[in-house]
């Protein structure tokens, strides 16, 4: 399962972002996970325990934001949620869009104590 | 007032790997060794491949391998047979190899004098997909008793790859394995994929793999910047 050694690599990215800041404790973590990336936020969850056991992350909190799937009609500029659109424009109907947001897998911010 | 300070990151998370793949993968060219990234389930038959793929192209190419699939040296034993420089890496359990690891075992086995590098990654068709090694070139194995619904279950693997073989024919009439279909369902995902069916039991195949490894390093060397 990817999500593990995925989310290991956030631990191991906060952790060296810790150090460089000179944060010896941190509260949470918000990742921004796309709708359509190849994670899967319920996967990510049940793994992050495991990515941060016995690490200076043990007790970080991880709250993750979805970010919704849209895309801009390549005809009609139409901007839409292509899940909620079906992959189609809901105006013109086609199928030619390019994907503006959707596949995020980003590291936002953390929150210190 | 909140005791909590709000850190902005905004790091994507692969965006590292991927910067520093990038960066190992000129360095690579302007040495002008092409390293090939191969990737499958375990048990496909990446090591009996490379065997054979390695004979016979040992008399053109230097080679070396760098084997990641298992921790023990077994696979890393049966390719120094061949003749080729090979490396065993210790992934410690990890399920696939970043850029930083794979430009550290390209370290470890020396390759100055190299044309070709090969690298035997983790055997399993997710974690490898998501990190960019630094490689010239992907290639995946598909044996045929692990079905030709694979493409449906991880499309990430056959869309990053440049090559993509499909092993065990000499076992076809066995399995309900469908190749054109299979071939169908690849190259709907990646229209560009090339596709080889080959036994590395009988070696049918391998010539044309060889062949397509042979232009590719080609390819490779020729351009000596991006
Ligand atoms: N029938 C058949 N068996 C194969 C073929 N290629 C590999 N094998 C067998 O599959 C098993 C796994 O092969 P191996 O090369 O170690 O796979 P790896 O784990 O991907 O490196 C071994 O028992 C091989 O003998 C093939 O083309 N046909
Ligand atoms: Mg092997
Ligand atoms: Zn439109």
């Amino acid at each position: 399962m990817h999500e593990l050694s995925v989310i290991i690599e956030v631990a191991k990215q906060v952790e060296a972002i810790a150090i460089e800041n000179n944060i010896t404790e941190v509260d949470s973590i918000v990742l921004q996970i796309g709708e359509i990336s190849s994670m899967i936020p319920r996967y990510i969850e049940e793994c992050y325990p495991a990515a941060v056991d016995r690490t200076m992350l043990e007790k970080t909190k991880l709250v993750i934001e979805i970010v919704k799937a849209t895309a801009n009609c390549d005809h009609c500029d139409q901007v839409f949620n292509i899940v909620d659109s079906e992959g189609h424009c809901p105006i013109c109907q086609t199928k030619d869009w390019t994907l503006l947001t959707g596949k995020e897998f980003i590291i936002k911010e953390i929150i210190v104590c | 007032m909140s005791e909590f300070k709000i850190l902005e990151i905004k790091q994507a998370v692969f965006e590292k790997n991927d910067r520093q793949a990038d960066q190992l993968r000129i360095d690579l060219k302007n040495e002008g060794i092409f390293l090939l990234n191969l990737m499958s389930s375990p048990g496909s038959g990446k090591t009996t491949t490379l065997t054979r793929t390695i004979n016979l192209l040992k008399n053109e190419l230097k080679i070396g391998v760098m084997e990641a699939d298992i921790d023990s040296d077994v696979d890393a034993i049966t390719i120094a047979k061949t003749g080729a420089k090979v490396i065993q890496l210790h992934t410690g359990g990890m399920c696939h190899l970043d850029a930083g690891m794979t430009k550290q075992g390209l370290a470890g086995l020396g390759v100055n004098e190299l044309d070709l590098v090969i690298l035997e990654n983790v055997g399993n068709l997710v974690c490898p997909a998501e990190f960019d090694t630094g490689s010239s070139k992907n290639a995946m194995i598909l044996s045929v008793p692990e079905g030709d619904d694979k493409p449906l279950k991880y499309p990430l693997m056959f869309q990053i790859c440049d090559v993509l073989l499909i092993n065990k024919i000499d076992v076809l009439s066995v399995f309900d394995f469908d190749i054109e279909l299979c071939k169908a369902r690849v190259l709907k995902l990646n229209p560009n994929i090339k596709i080889i069916p080959i036994s590395a039991r009988t070696g049918e195949g391998i010539p044309e793999f060889c062949d397509w490894v042979k232009e590719e390093v080609k390819n490779w060397k020729g351009v000596s910047h991006e």
